[in-house]
């Protein structure tokens, strides 16, 4: 047994601290959040030319070929940020749904392009009756000649508006199957828009008779004779099931990072003639709050190693989201209450990671939705 | 005991009287925002002017006493005041302010009979608004640290210093305002309050970006201000309490800040998500009638309930004289807890239509995706959940040789 980090992985995550302090410090930050929009941008172009977009691409694709693990430390240094996306939805959810879905000609044609970050991606799977269950795609592909029309909504599809492709999850005309189809975002008939307020890089994504070819259906999976739509669900599914321990990451550097905050500012800031941190009180929420970390922590890295391992996962990975998401909403819930006025004011830094904590909470399964798979997994 | 409202063939024809009113005097276009920083200014003026007329009538502070401009009237019949103007989304009054209602009890209770014949009767007829400015950077939960200085001179006090997250959107009149009179004095011993206008020269408001003003008790401010004093002369007659005793009146402040007050009203929130989950379907039921779903509304319910009771009770004591000790802050804690609790049960139950207030994929017009994060802010305003558990064990005994006794109110 052997719990830390290879000498590489403590390299690589040095190497992304010092990037995400240089390129998001907290002013970039903040500027993104106003603005939604992270790609295109400067910081993203150098993002990209680090190659860490292609982490777990294998090399043939012109990836990195690392490992889950390799994967984890990049994001976890990411989500202390919270640096934005679309760098989960590309490298992660994207790169794997390709894989897992694409032929060996889309694979070859798309992977160098997404590990470069020329494209980026979002998936686009949920609708109106909000889950993350084939039964509630309904976008239709109908065919069109040699190719299809899509048509249908997505709705609180995270990171779309950053993204130069969408990688949609819809049914076919007989409805027999739920396949992917890979669209450029600026496709005629394909309309963006994000939704406003709390939600964190969220948008609806209208599609409306938008014309694809044979080429652009992910159908890797599909039998000879069958519907190159079929098995598509089955690889996203896979997808994001993988790709999960990696947003889990994520929310633990986030963690991670409001952890640190709120011990920094327990030790500095004085009331009543002594820093706050005397006060058991105060120490509570922060005990809490490494409490929740921790959980996250562990819970991830087990998942990304089992991964890693080729053992079976499913129970590792609906344990770690479930924790996971819990862990980084009541970490911001904690830290604001070390904080209290200072960390409500959006430009003390807090409430980024606040909000992202929200929206990420639901975002590939919401905690219940974990516990009920995660029953499953277990043979309950 | 009796929990239900009994009400005479009086108030009945009291309740009358008032419906009528509401009915034609509740302009159109007042409504509740979802979001206070939403309340546009002509909005705000509906709203004062409505403050105008109801304290005309004496409805605006109803019980508040009749010599000062007051309702005078009985608690019965502002029970039936505030149940019909809450049936209207709006409370008494129907604009935020703090410190007519902090301020003004304080001086009912500490100010000289000038001073409440000047101040009162404006608070109480609704002719000014006012805030209340108590916390400073260095002086958050530590309120007696206040440094903001007020030095005299001649007949006026001279007012210098910086107070954070205070006031509202569109401008006070008065700024109820606690300042150190005695900076080499004992802690305790060296503050003064004062009834500031808000017109002085030297006084400037600069608006703070939060991620919610988290709408307090009454009308949410919507936005919340740092105000700089810079010089500011202020007559000594709008000293409340007496030089270097502003810790006493403080504790009155503070008493009802704490939630000892009490309050009759609806949960909104919770109105707000039951009938959402009534009435919107998922996978062609509705959201109700999902075990899970029903699950997190009950436990919403529950929360909602005992908040309600501890509102209901608090109300009820302060109104029968009876003798309170830790009940205010306690009420203060649970709603301050039970609202992040309820805010991540309406997370689960809606998932991302809980964030947005985009008008065809969020819920309950805005109102939901304000309340998730009005639900983590508004943990601090008023006090901390921390000190609220400071002050009830302080009122239960335990600590401390000596319990410490509850604040004086009017
Ligand atoms: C099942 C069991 C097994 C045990 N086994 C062992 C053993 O093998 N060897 C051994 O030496 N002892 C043992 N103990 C004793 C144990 O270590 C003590 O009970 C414990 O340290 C608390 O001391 P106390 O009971 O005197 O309670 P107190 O110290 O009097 O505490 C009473 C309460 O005050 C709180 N409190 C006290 N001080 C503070 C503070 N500074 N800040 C905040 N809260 C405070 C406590 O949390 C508690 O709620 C055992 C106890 C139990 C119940
Ligand atoms: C939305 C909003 C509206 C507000 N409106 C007003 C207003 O209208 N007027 C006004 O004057 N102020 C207002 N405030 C300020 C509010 O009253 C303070 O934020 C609050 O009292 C806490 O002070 P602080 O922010 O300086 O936190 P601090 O006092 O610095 O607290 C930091 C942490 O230390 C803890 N702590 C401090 N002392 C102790 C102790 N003795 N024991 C245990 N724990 C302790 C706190 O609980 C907290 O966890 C508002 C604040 C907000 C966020």
């Amino acid at each position: 047994m052997d719990l830390s980090l290879t000498e590489e992985q403590e390299m690589l995550k040095a190497a992304v601290r010092r990037f995400v302090d240089t390129e998001y410090p907290k002013e970039t930050l903040l500027e993104l959040q106003a603005t939604g929009q992270n790609a295109p941008s400067e910081p993203w172009s150098k993002l990209a030319a680090t190659g860490w977009l292609g982490i777990i691409i294998p090399t043939e694709y012109g990836g990195e070929g690392g490992s889950f693990t390799d994967a984890g430390v990049l994001f976890e240094e990411l989500g202390r940020g919270p640096v934005p996306g679309p760098h989960i939805s590309t490298a992660a959810l994207g790169a794997l749904a390709i894989l897992e879905a694409g032929t060996e000609e889309q694979k070859r044609g798309l992977l160098p392009d997404v590990a470069a970050g020329r494209r980026t991606i979002a998936l686009a799977i949920t609708e109106a009756d909000y889950q993350w269950d084939e039964s509630d795609v309904q976008a239709i592909a109908a065919t069109d000649g040699d190719g299809y029309r899509i048509s249908g909504t997505k709705v609180y599809v995270y990171d779309a508006a950053a993204a130069t492709d969408l990688i949609c999850a819809v049914r076919t005309e007989n409805r027999q199957h739920v396949g992917l189809a890979l669209v450029p975002a600026d496709a005629p008939g394909v309309s963006i828009r994000r939704l406003e307020g709390f939600a964190w890089n969220l948008a609806e994504v209208r599609l409306d008779g938008v014309q694809i070819g044979q080429s652009s259906v992910l159908s890797g999976r599909a039998m000879p004779g069958e519907s190159p739509f079929a098995g598509g669900w089955l690889a996203v599914e896979r997808a994001v099931a993988n790709a999960i321990p990696l947003l889990c990451a994520y929310q633990v550097g986030g963690s991670q990072q409001v952890y640190e905050m709120s011990v920094e500012y327990s030790r500095t800031r004085i009331q009543f003639g002594t820093p706050i941190g005397r006060f058991q009180r105060v120490q509570d929420h922060i005990i809490n709050l490494v409490n929740e970390l921790d959980s996250a922590r562990w819970t991830t890295y087990e998942a990304l190693w089992k991964l890693d391992t080729e053992r079976d996962a499913a129970d590792s990975i609906h344990l770690a989201k479930t924790v996971s998401s819990v862990a980084y909403y009541n970490a911001c819930n904690h830290a604001h209450e070390v904080h209290a006025g200072v960390g409500s004011t959006t430009e003390y830094g807090l409430t980024l990671h606040t909000t992202a904590s929200r929206t990420l909470y639901q975002f590939l399964g919401d905690p219940r939705f974990h516990r009920r798979r995660l029953a499953d997994a277990l043979g309950l | 005991m009796d929990f239900e409202p009994r009400y005479t063939a009086e108030q009945e024809a009291f309740r009358t009287e008032v419906q009528e009113w509401l009915r034609d005097n509740i302009p159109t276009g007042i409504e509740h925002p979802a979001d206070s920083s939403d309340l546009t200014y002509e909005q705000y003026q509906l709203r004062r002017d409505l403050g105008r007329r109801l304290g005309e009538k004496g409805w605006l502070w109803p019980t508040a006493p009749e010599e000062y401009g007051g309702g005078g009237l009985t608690v019965d019949h502002s029970v039936v005041l505030e149940e019909e103007i809450d049936g209207y989304n709006l409370s008494l009054p129907p604009y935020y302010d703090s410190g007519g209602r902090l301020g003004g009890n304080s001086i009912l209770v500490w100010g000289s009979e000038e001073q409440k014949q000047e101040f009162l009767p404006k608070i109480f007829k609704g002719q000014i608004r006012t805030w209340q400015l108590l916390t400073e950077p260095e002086a958050g939960s530590d309120l007696a640290n206040a440094k903001a200085s007020a030095r005299r001179d001649g007949d006026d006090y001279v007012i210098n210093g910086q107070k954070v997250y205070v006031g509202s959107a569109h401008g006070s009149d008065y700024m109820w305002t606690i300042t150190c009179t005695d900076p080499e004095g004992d802690r305790h011993h060296n503050l003064s309050w004062f009834m500031v206008p808000s017109d002085l020269p030297g006084i400037s408001v600069f608006p703070m970006d939060l991620l919610s003003s988290a709408g307090e008790s009454g009308a949410g401010s919507g936005v919340k201000n740092i105000v700089y004093f810079d010089n500011v002369r202020v007559p000594a007659k709008n000293l409340i309490g007496g030089e270097n005793e502003g810790w006493k009146v403080a504790t009155t402040h503070l008493e009802l800040e704490h939630g000892t007050g009490g309050k009759i009203g609806r949960n909104w929130i919770v109105d707000r998500i039951f009938d959402y989950c009534k009435s919107n379907n998922r996978r062609g039921e509705p959201l109700s009638k999902d075990s899970d779903i029903r699950e997190s509304l009950i436990d919403i319910y529950i929360d909602a309930e005992i908040g309600r009771l501890f509102q209901l009770r608090n109300y009820w004591m302060r109104h029968s004289g009876a003798q309170v000790t830790y009940e205010g802050p306690q009420a203060s804690y649970f709603r301050k807890q039970s609202g992040l609790r309820i805010a991540t049960g309406i997370l689960d139950i809606l998932g991302p239509a809980a964030l947005t207030k985009d008008a065809q994929w969020g819920a309950g017009e805005g109102h939901i995706e304000a309340h998730q994060r009005a639900a983590i802010i508004a943990l601090h305003p008023g006090g901390t959940t921390d000190i609220q558990k400071v002050i009830m064990s302080r009122r239960i005994g335990i600590g401390r040789q000596q319990r410490e006794r509850a604040g004086a109110l009017a």
